[in-house]
């Protein structure tokens, strides 16, 4: 089990990667799902084995995760007829280089954090900090809207992993958390979607700064 | 000792003799060139002797003055370093007799031969002084000695600038070498480099010892970001002066880092080695790609010696890191592969400046841009510069690879054995010299591609000669020494060795034990290398053998058909460097000026242009408010004078007991 | 050391069928006969009974360019454990020596184009060299994982007398470093032997011309040497591939050269596939592209020195 948990945090670092180095919109959004979807398989072979709380968590995580919310993603592309491309700020090279780097970070720090011992799967927490940080790294380096939602939703996954570590011992907070988190992540999606789309007929959050003239 | 010293002293006669007897004696020149070589000689021989394994020795001679004695040694760390500065040396005055011949007959050049004499004597001084004073004093004349040169064509206003900027920079580093002899003297009560380190340091003065080092050592080094006077000062003098400074004298600078890491064993601190290891990576990667973009063939040279400097540094921060975490094996093969490339870089770095140099006799320009098949016209010059970049670029079977090889030894090897140490993450470096050699090996394609084969681009190439015997003996002589160095891994590898096993504070026998998987590889090593130019000869021999009865041919060439070409529509050099500079336009500072029919780049160097001129315009700025104090009435600055001594008792009154420097 | 020389000898003898095989399987994959498998064969034979032109422009470096890139692809085939054991020639370090000899052929080719004083043998040379540039730190990344993996510095531990599950020394749980390193290595295969989609063996013409425009101008045994090198460089890379993904040093020496004969025809028919279901990159997306499997090796040295 621990051997196919281990490969699933793996996939998921490589998706982060896809994510960094993806030149379409439609790539991008595909890659968020596949996360999801990845995400949602986790409890299924972490803790020892399938239980009715993990299928459950499971089900939840890949219905919303992989399929609902990237649904949601595409369907806004097409409706606002936005361009396919990702516009990063720093280049494509550039977000892979700085992805290395966050996830050589996120090794590095979760090797010094104080973790009590019964939670330190090995993969576990560096993958949770730098699916955190490659988040954090699309929020800060991208221009569009659309790719701002999929960042939210990569940081998203980096603190549902951290939260993956909990479930034994705090089932009820994560799920809890799990659902506020998508909540929000919907609420603010459907803002900026339409908010910005009737504001100023664009989807370029950049335009937003021009706001505070 | 007594080789080394009547060496020197030759050379200094040498030198005196070009001054004195210039426009008296014709032969001045050559009695500078006889009586200096010799020197060189002595020196080297000494320097030999020592590598072979003569014990290390030292003089000492009782100075009446501050500072206590002044001590001299040569040790196997000295000697690497000095027997690169009398090999290179020799060549240096050969060449530039040579050189400045053209020049002699409008203009003395004598002063400048004697500045070349005093600058070798000087840098052998530095790297055999055993104690403060007369290292400062030697530092002082070789950076002093080198500016006198790199003004000699001073009726150019961009060298009166250039020579402006070094002299800025060097006498900035000398400052921080002055408190970190001060500080450490002040602590060990003595300024002999054998009391300092039997000094008992404690606390956190070792790595503020090390901080004033890193500048001191490192604005004469030239790492980013001190960098930034040595594209401006190394293109602007004379060729054999760029060799002499972009070969040796930077090399001080290294020396000087080594020799105080040997002075303070067992108090170095991880993060010595990590900024050195980071600085070196960050100098190595940005020289190379700054490098590229230049157009003016010594400025490209300067640049990439910024690069190599970095790969040295990597060296000196693994060595380090080896010593701060434990681990043997890495400080020895960090400090040899840093001292073995110091060696090396002398040897092939002075011999591309020789060969630009007699490119920019021979055409009279230094403009890349508007070379051109000179393989042609000269021939003997692009076999010895071919060997140059070869060697530069660190390929085998030639010096600059065995150095590599060493480094990267050490790189990979600090991940293995299980390490778990933070020494490990080290190997994250050897994708970064990956990375350093596959751009230098793209920026000399350029350089050998365009300068020397093709078509000529302008007259000047055009009716190129190749030049005199002068210049070409000490390229040969160089280049010889690249391909030997190469061939016979063991004499490069035994030349820095005893050396890095001195840094790394091992006994030649433990550095062999810990060192022995790497150095029981020399002999297969010795076979691979031997086998490179081997089987080249037998497929020549086959292809020449294959072509003997068959009908060769000359034509146009193919092209693609398209036979109309001028040599104007020849890839240029700014062409060929174009997609390297898109995909690393984040780093490289460029103006590039795109027209119809014409692709014009313009290199800027970013830590110059950005950050120090304009700090400097600020300090300007604010140094002028302080001109209503500078009025030219003597007894106000008497007043000064008083103020500052009376501020300077009170301090000490309030200090209490004097804690000054015991004689 | 026999088996060493008899698999040394097998791959230089077998080399040029895998530029047929790729071409092959291409042409078969969409829809035409093409040329046989082992055209190279007598494309080498009828070259080197031809004459030569030289350019006008050109001196002996043009000349020496070939001998040189053949020279250096024969050494570096010293420096890999053919037999899945040891090399002929190994020492620490030797995995540096084999790119770095490897590299001494590139500037030697890129100088031979240089010589030639067209702008499109030099727009290949640009390119040549701008590729090497990030196909190197991918393949030292590489290199790194399976040094660090066996505890070697040297190709004969790395691919074979040390990397076998179960050895001392040797970490478990490598499986997912060594899958790493294999994409990493098969895509500096694709760019180191000019393939589909960083450049394209078929054309040296439109917007390509990386390594085909470079030897545009070579002729008779010139082209040979060149043409028979880029096939050896190809085992090369490939023996280093299988080398990766299947351990050899348990088995017997003659199964481990059928395995590595196996394995060699398996990497020429990928190529070939990839040839028919990918386009080439646009030039600018390419440095992307190598970067991305260099992501990929630098991830396996995350994992490792964890």
């Amino acid at each position: 089990m621990t051997q196919i948990s281990d490969l699933l945090l793996l996939a998921i670092v490589l998706v982060n990667f896809a994510l960094l180095g993806a030149t379409r919109l439609s790539t991008t959004i595909r890659a968020v799902a596949v996360q999801g979807g990845l995400l949602g398989l986790l409890p299924l072979v972490l803790h020892g084995g399938p239980s009715l709380h993990a299928v459950g968590l499971a089900v939840g995580t890949v219905a919303i995760k992989g399929v609902i919310l990237p649904r949601f993603l595409t369907w806004a592309i097409r409706e606002a007829a936005l361009r396919r491309e990702v516009e990063p700020r720093i280049g494509f090279v550039g977000s892979l280089l700085l992805g290395v780097v966050a996830v050589a970070v996120a090794f590095a720090v979760a090797a010094r954090l104080p973790l009590p011992p019964e939670l330190a799967r090995p993969l576990l927490v560096p993958v949770a900090l730098a699916t955190v940080m490659v988040g954090f790294i699309i929020l800060t380096t991208r221009a569009k809207a659309v790719t701002l939602v999929v960042g939210y939703l990569v940081l998203e996954n980096g603190i549902y992993l951290f939260g993956l570590t909990l479930t034994e011992q705090v089932p009820f907070l994560v799920e809890i958390g799990v659902l506020l988190d998508v909540f929000v992540g919907v609420f603010i999606m459907g803002i900026v979607v339409f908010h910005i789309n009737r504001a100023f007929d664009s989807l370029d959050a950049e335009q937003l700064a021009q706001l505070t003239d | 000792m007594t080789f080394l010293f009547s060496g020197l002293g030759l050379i200094g006669l040498g030198a005196l003799a070009a001054w004195l007897l210039e426009g008296r004696s014709r032969a001045s020149a050559a009695l500078f060139q006889v009586l200096a070589v010799v020197g060189c000689a002595l020196g080297g021989g000494a320097a030999v002797r020592v590598l072979l394994g003569t014990p290390a020795e030292q003089i000492r001679y009782h100075a009446q003055v501050l500072g206590g004695d002044w001590v001299w040694g040569l040790d196997a760390l000295s000697a690497a370093f000095a027997l690169a500065v009398f090999v290179v040396g020799a060549a240096a005055i050969v060449f530039g007799v040579a050189y400045l011949a053209a020049e002699a007959r409008h203009r003395r050049v004598g002063p400048s031969h004697a500045f070349v004499g005093l600058l070798i004597v000087a840098m052998a001084l530095v790297v055999t002084a055993r104690a403060a004073v007369p290292f400062l004093i030697a530092w002082e004349v070789m950076a002093l000695s080198a500016y006198f040169l790199v003004v000699f064509d001073d009726t150019q206003a961009g060298v009166r600038r250039a020579g402006l900027i070094y002299l800025v920079a060097t006498h900035t580093g000398t400052l921080a070498l002055l408190a970190l002899f001060a500080l450490w003297g002040g602590r060990s009560g003595s300024f002999e480099f054998d009391r300092m380190m039997a000094a008992d340091l404690g606390g956190p003065l070792p790595s503020v010892l090390f901080g004033l080092a890193l500048v001191g050592f490192g604005v004469k080094a030239g790492f980013v970001p001190l960098h930034f006077w040595l594209p401006e000062a190394h293109p602007a003098a004379p060729t054999h002066v760029s060799a002499l400074m972009s070969g040796l004298m930077i090399k001080t600078g290294v020396y000087g880092l080594l020799r105080v890491i040997t002075m303070v064993p067992g108090a170095v601190a991880p993060w010595w080695g990590w900024t050195l290891l980071l600085l070196g990576l960050t100098s190595g990667v940005l020289g190379v790609l700054w490098a590229m973009v230049q157009h003016d063939l010594k400025r490209l040279l300067a640049y990439h010696s910024i690069e190599n400097i970095g790969i040295i540094l990597m060296g000196v921060g693994l060595g380090t890191l080896g010593l701060a975490y434990g681990r043997p094996t890495l400080a020895v093969l960090g400090f040899s592969a840093a001292v073995l490339h110091s060696f090396n870089h002398a040897l092939f770095k002075s011999l591309l400046f020789f060969g630009a140099g007699a490119v920019a006799r021979a055409t009279g320009t230094r403009e890349i841009e508007r070379l051109g098949g000179l393989a042609r016209r000269m021939p003997v010059t692009w076999i010895a510069f071919l060997v140059g970049a070869a060697a530069i670029v660190g390929l085998p079977p030639l010096n600059g690879f065995v150095g590599e090889w060493l480094l990267y030894n050490g790189l990979f090897g600090s991940a293995l054995g299980q390490a778990t140490t933070p020494a490990r993450f080290a190997v994250w470096g050897a994708a970064g010299l990956a990375l350093i050699g596959a751009l230098a090996l793209a920026c000399f394609a350029k350089v050998g591609g365009v300068v020397f084969l093709g078509h000529a681009r302008s007259p000047h190439s055009r009716e190129a000669r190749e030049v005199g015997l002068g210049f070409l003996v000490p390229m040969i002589a160089l280049a010889v020494l690249c391909f030997a160095l190469g061939l016979f891994p063991f004499a490069a590898v035994g030349l820095a060795w005893p050396a890095g096993a001195l840094v790394a504070g091992l006994s030649s026998g433990s550095a062999a034990q810990v060192g022995f998987p790497v150095i029981v590889g020399l002999p297969a090593l010795w076979l691979f290398t031997l086998a490179i130019p081997a089987v080249a000869v037998l497929l020549w021999i086959l292809r020449a053998g294959l072509l003997q009865r068959r009908a060769v041919t000359r034509g146009p060439t193919w092209g693609c058909a398209y036979a109309a070409t001028t040599p104007r529509m020849q890839y240029t050099g700014s062409s060929f460097v174009a997609p390297l500079e898109a995909a690393y336009r984040g780093v490289v500072g460029l103006e590039v000026r795109r027209a119809p029919g014409s692709f014009v780049t313009e290199p800027i160097d970013r830590v110059l242009e950005h950050v120090l001129l304009p700090a400097w315009r600020v300090v300007l700025d604010v140094s002028g408010r302080f001109r209503a104090l500078q009025h030219g009435r003597l007894n106000l600055y008497l007043v000064y004078v008083l103020a500052t001594v009376l501020a300077l008792l009170v301090w000490l009154y309030a200090a209490g007991t004097g804690a000054g420097i015991r004689p | 050391m026999s088996s060493a020389l008899a698999s040394l000898v097998v791959v230089l003898l077998m080399a040029p069928v895998l530029p047929g095989l790729s071409a092959r399987t291409k042409a078969i994959l969409t829809g035409r006969r093409g040329q046989p498998v082992l055209q190279l064969y007598s494309d080498l034979g009828r070259l080197l009974r031809k004459g030569a032109v030289y350019g006008t422009a050109t001196t002996w470096m043009f000349a020496l360019a070939p001998v040189v890139v053949l020279a250096t692809v024969l050494c570096a085939a010293l420096l890999l454990p053919l037999d899945g054991r040891a090399a002929l020639i190994r020492f620490s370090g030797d995995a540096v020596a084999f790119a770095y000899v490897l590299a001494l052929g590139r500037l030697a080719l890129v100088l031979g184009a240089m010589d030639t004083g067209s702008s499109f043998e030099a727009m290949g040379a640009s390119r040549e060299v701008t590729i090497a540039s990030f196909a190197e730190p991918a393949l030292f990344l590489a290199l790194v994982v399976l040094a660090v993996l066996t505890d070697s510095l040297s190709l004969s531990g790395m691919l074979g007398s040390r990397l076998v599950p179960g050895l001392e020394g040797f970490q478990m749980a490598a499986a997912a470093p060594l899958g790493l390193v294999a994409i990493t290595l098969f895509v500096v295969l694709l760019a180191e032997t000019a393939r589909v989609p960083v450049d394209d063996p078929a054309t040296h013409l439109e917007l390509t011309m990386i390594h085909e425009v470079m030897i545009l101008d070579h002729s008779g045994p010139d082209l040979a040497f060149l043409l028979y090198a880029g096939a050896v460089k190809l085992a090369l890379f490939g023996s280093i591939l299988v080398g990766v993904v299947v351990p050899r040093a348990p088995l017997a020496p003659w199964l481990a050269l059928v395995v590595l004969v196996g394995g060699l025809v398996v990497v020429a028919v990928l190529i070939g596939v990839i040839e028919s279901v990918t386009a080439r990159l646009r030039l600018k997306r390419v440095p992307q592209f190598l970067v991305a499997a260099a992501t990929l090796a630098a991830l396996g040295v995350i994992l490792v020195l964890r």
